[in-house]
């Protein structure tokens, strides 16, 4: 299910509207996924066709208001020590002081619009526009779990320590996915996110 | 059992996981299912019991204590103390023997169901290795000499020498067009099926990268990022499809141009690195008809199985 080709704030909230509403009609048996502007379906073949989950899921879409509030939509405060290696060069490229880019990034209270490329990182995508930059010309080999990174509009906790591109301003000691937890993720798709710098 | 040797790339895996995409965590598991649930059912186990998942090179491993098992899949190396033994077939293996198996080059992976399955920790409810996360399976890593992987209680007598696979499928892998049939240019469709290509050996179990005539988009685009699909067939800037496997990423913004329909996925999954790989079209309807009848297929064959090794 497609609502738009770009991203909006409008369409990713029609996203979590009918996200919420599909949930209640179907059940956990069709795993629906949610991206910027989509919802996929995911479901056996031998327990549906195509036409037989469509029908479904028409009357759905034309009234999701039917399902409630939409999905998600705490609020999540994530403790960041802002020491990351490279604050200092972003300090530099964007042409702010070192507390200017600490302020800018834990200003904005970010919304959870998906999930994925590892188990627990969440797309926050209103980074503030005077501190979007390029990923770094050379990726890391590997982040360590808890960076706090920034690159083009987006921030981002890294889960796990894994290869990365993005510029990394500061860490957590919030566990992003932890499997022994349910739910295992610490951020759902809604959620709102603030950055709390520690001291 | 205890790991001597684990050339290749050896991981524990079972049918994965179902309901984390949403978190990010794939379906992961066996790249090639059908094989894995089929020697479960030989080794007299439960469906879904974890085994292991042979690529790229030979394991050598030994058994501490009386167990059967089975090999399936790519099987090409199988020997019991040096001695040949069948694949797809329910072998006795006595405390101290050794085995040795290996991937044939006319295939991918090699399966090794043991009586008990493997029994290291659940993570999620799947005991799978999802190496790009490092998590589940044992340690979250590719096996290595000197692993000592713990096996789970064996339930019932097991008749040895059982057998049982599919039927070897010809013919084209299958693939259905997507929702974004509209990006493309009408001709891409016909280079997709026009001449074979090529699994790059740069494929792993994330996706399969195929080398061949570049499938060609209506303009250069991605599109924000939404939830993708085992068998999703991804085509970047450069027109070189890549196909989602088991453990690839949950989402991505590439152009998909279609999909590997369900009936062929564990057969596009053996294709060998450097081999060749023909696709045809068929219809949504057609892929799901096909799809549900392997279903069922597979399902009578492993009641017969199951059966037969009582």
């Amino acid at each position: 299910m497609t609502w738009s080709d770009t991203i909006s704030p409008d369409v990713e909230a029609l996203v979590r509207q009918a996200l919420s509403a599909l949930r209640v009609k179907l059940g956990p048996d069709v795993e629906l996924v949610p991206g910027y502007t989509t919802i996929t379906a995911h479901y056996r073949t031998t327990d549906w066709t195509y036409p037989s989950l469509r029908d479904a899921l028409t009357p759905v879409l034309s009234h999701p208001g039917g399902g409630g509030a939409p999905a998600g939509g705490r609020l999540i405060e994530i403790p960041v020590r802002y020491d990351g290696p490279d604050l200092e060069a972003v300090a530099v490229q964007t042409g702010l002081s070192v507390g200017e880019v600490v302020t800018r990034h834990t200003a904005t209270e970010y919304r959870v619009a998906l999930l994925g490329f590892v188990p627990g990182w969440a797309y926050l995508s209103q980074l503030d526009p005077a501190l979007v930059l390029p990923r770094r010309t050379t990726p890391r080999p590997r982040v360590p779990a808890g960076s706090v990174a920034i690159a083009g509009a987006q921030t981002g906790v890294y889960p796990a320590e894994t290869p990365g591109g993005w510029h990394l301003i500061g860490r957590t000691t919030a566990l992003m996915f932890d499997p022994t937890r349910t739910p295992p993720a610490l951020l759902a798709v809604g959620d709102r996110v603030r950055f709390v710098a520690e001291a | 059992m205890r790991l001597l040797r684990a050339g290749g790339l050896a991981t524990v895996q079972d049918l994965g996981w179902i309901g984390y995409r949403s978190i990010g965590l794939p379906p992961g598991g066996a790249a090639d299912r059908a094989s894995l649930r089929i020697g479960n059912a030989l080794a007299g186990n439960a469906d879904g019991l974890a085994g292991l998942e042979i690529a790229l090179g030979e394991v050598e491993f030994e058994f501490e204590h009386d167990r059967v098992f089975a090999a399936t899949g790519a099987v090409g190396t199988l020997h019991l103390d040096g001695t040949e033994v069948p694949g797809w077939t329910t072998v006795a293996a006595r405390a101290g023997q050794r085995c040795r198996l290996a991937p044939d080059r006319h295939g991918r992976f090699a399966y090794l169901a043991v009586g008990g399955g493997i029994d290291v920790p659940a993570m999620l409810g799947s005991r799978a290795t999802y190496l790009p996360g490092s998590l589940g399976g044992y340690q979250g890593r590719r096996l290595a000499a000197g692993d000592r992987l713990p096996l789970g209680a064996i339930v019932a007598a097991i008749r040895v020498g059982t057998t049982g696979r599919m039927p070897a499928a010809t013919g084209p892998v299958r693939i259905a067009a997507g929702p974004q049939e509209r990006f493309f240019v009408a001709r891409a469709f016909e280079t997709m099926v026009a001449a074979p290509y090529r699994l790059s050996p740069m494929s792993d179990r994330m996706g399969s990268r195929l080398t061949g005539a570049p499938v060609q988009a209506e303009r250069k685009a991605t599109l924000p990022s939404e939830s993708t699909a085992v068998g999703a067939i991804q085509v970047p800037d450069d027109g070189q499809p890549i196909v989602i496997l088991a453990d690839g990423p949950t989402v991505g913004g590439y152009l998909k141009i279609g999909v590997v329909i369900t009936a062929d996925l564990n057969r596009f999954a053996q294709v060998p690195l450097g081999g060749e790989v023909v696709f045809a079209w068929v219809a949504l309807a057609e892929a799901q008809r096909v799809s549900r009848q392997a279903a069922e297929n597979l399902a009578r064959l492993l009641s017969e199985i199951r059966t037969a090794v009582r």
